[in-house]
């Protein structure tokens, strides 16, 4: 189980770091643009996305950093989140169950 | 499929908030008392899908085919637990990133945690009842469970903007669009979970049926 999850992580860590090849540079190729955003340009919604903007890792990027860069980072600070209260729940789950094995002792 | 702010009005914010906040309580009753297990695997699995919609692979024309993961969390983990891995997932995105609004997040949920969830656990379910449990049944539980995921999610977001006072087109235009596009991009979907479910059938053939 934990090669497996060793082995889990590397291909989590190496499609972060390929991800900018997908998520930066051929969307820039192309001209991408999210469909909904396009649908809402046509029908003259305000794009309320920049004004009402509250993190400094908007649409994966990162400050002062060139996009590329700013989309591996933000990868991993997605999967740090995810994985970190993944691991404080653990913890509380393991803490409650020793609690409840200590009670039963008694 | 991330919906922005600014595109749903405040009457849907509140159905879509509502309906999700009572799925959410009908899954944290069903998981119940979750184990360390669990959890772990929950959180592995979010950030997989994390990663998975960050290889954003555009087309030319205008749009985009990633993996949403619906599909795979409902046969992987099933409704509930499914549920809350997605969510997490969304919630992560929409905080810490920015990617689909803060008003839409219930929609965006509904969408992608719930509908796409159950309508692939339900698929797959079906198809290998039907099929069996087998290699061929896996795959076209796997294929149907990604596609018809994508697709009925799809069809709910474009429920929720033709409805949307905000939105300048109606269900009429809005429902074909969303769902034509996401019957032929969710062809991939459906493919990338399939081929991830007899994977991972290969190396532990436990693993698939983790339905709560």
């Amino acid at each position: 189980m934990e090669n497996l999850d060793r082995r889990y992580m590397a291909l989590l860590v190496i499609l972060i770091l390929v991800s900018p090849l997908f998520g930066v540079y051929l969307s820039d190729l192309v001209g991408y643009h999210e469909p909904l955003d396009l649908a809402a340009e046509h029908v003259g919604l305000p794009d309320l996305n920049e004004e009402l903007n509250w993190t400094p890792l908007y649409d994966y990027g990162f400050p002062a950093l060139h996009p590329m860069l700013g989309y591996i980072v933000s990868g991993f600070i997605g999967v740090a989140i995810i994985l970190g209260i993944g691991m404080f729940l653990t913890r509380i789950i393991g803490n409650s169950e020793s609690d409840s094995e200590n009670e039963a002792k008694k | 499929m991330h919906i922005p702010d600014g595109y749903l009005d405040p009457f849907m914010v509140l159905i879509t908030f509502l309906l999700t906040g009572g799925y959410a309580a009908v899954s944290y009753k069903r998981v119940g008392k979750l184990s360390m297990d669990r959890v772990s695997l929950l959180s592995s699995f979010a950030a997989g899908i994390f990663v998975a919609q960050m290889l954003n692979w555009p087309l030319p024309g205008g749009t985009s085919l990633h993996l949403v993961g619906g599909g795979l969390a409902g046969i992987l983990l099933g409704p509930y637990l499914g549920f809350f891995a997605m969510s997490l997932v969304l919630v992560i995105q929409c905080i810490v990133f920015h990617d689909g609004g803060i008003t839409a997040l219930g929609a965006n949920i509904l969408n992608m945690a719930i509908l796409g969830v159950v309508t692939g656990y339900l698929a797959y379910k079906i198809a290998t009842s039907i099929v069996g449990t087998n290699s061929r049944g896996r795959f076209i539980g796997g294929f149907l469970a990604g596609w018809l995921g994508i697709v009925v999610a799809g069809l709910a977001c474009g429920i929720e903007i033709g409805f949307s006072t905000y939105f300048g087109f109606n269900i009429d235009v809005t429902v074909p669009i969303m769902v034509s596009w996401h019957a032929i991009l969710g062809v991939i979907e459906g493919l990338i979970t399939a081929f991830i479910i007899e994977y991972i059938h290969s190396r532990n053939p436990d693993i698939s049926y983790l339905e709560v």
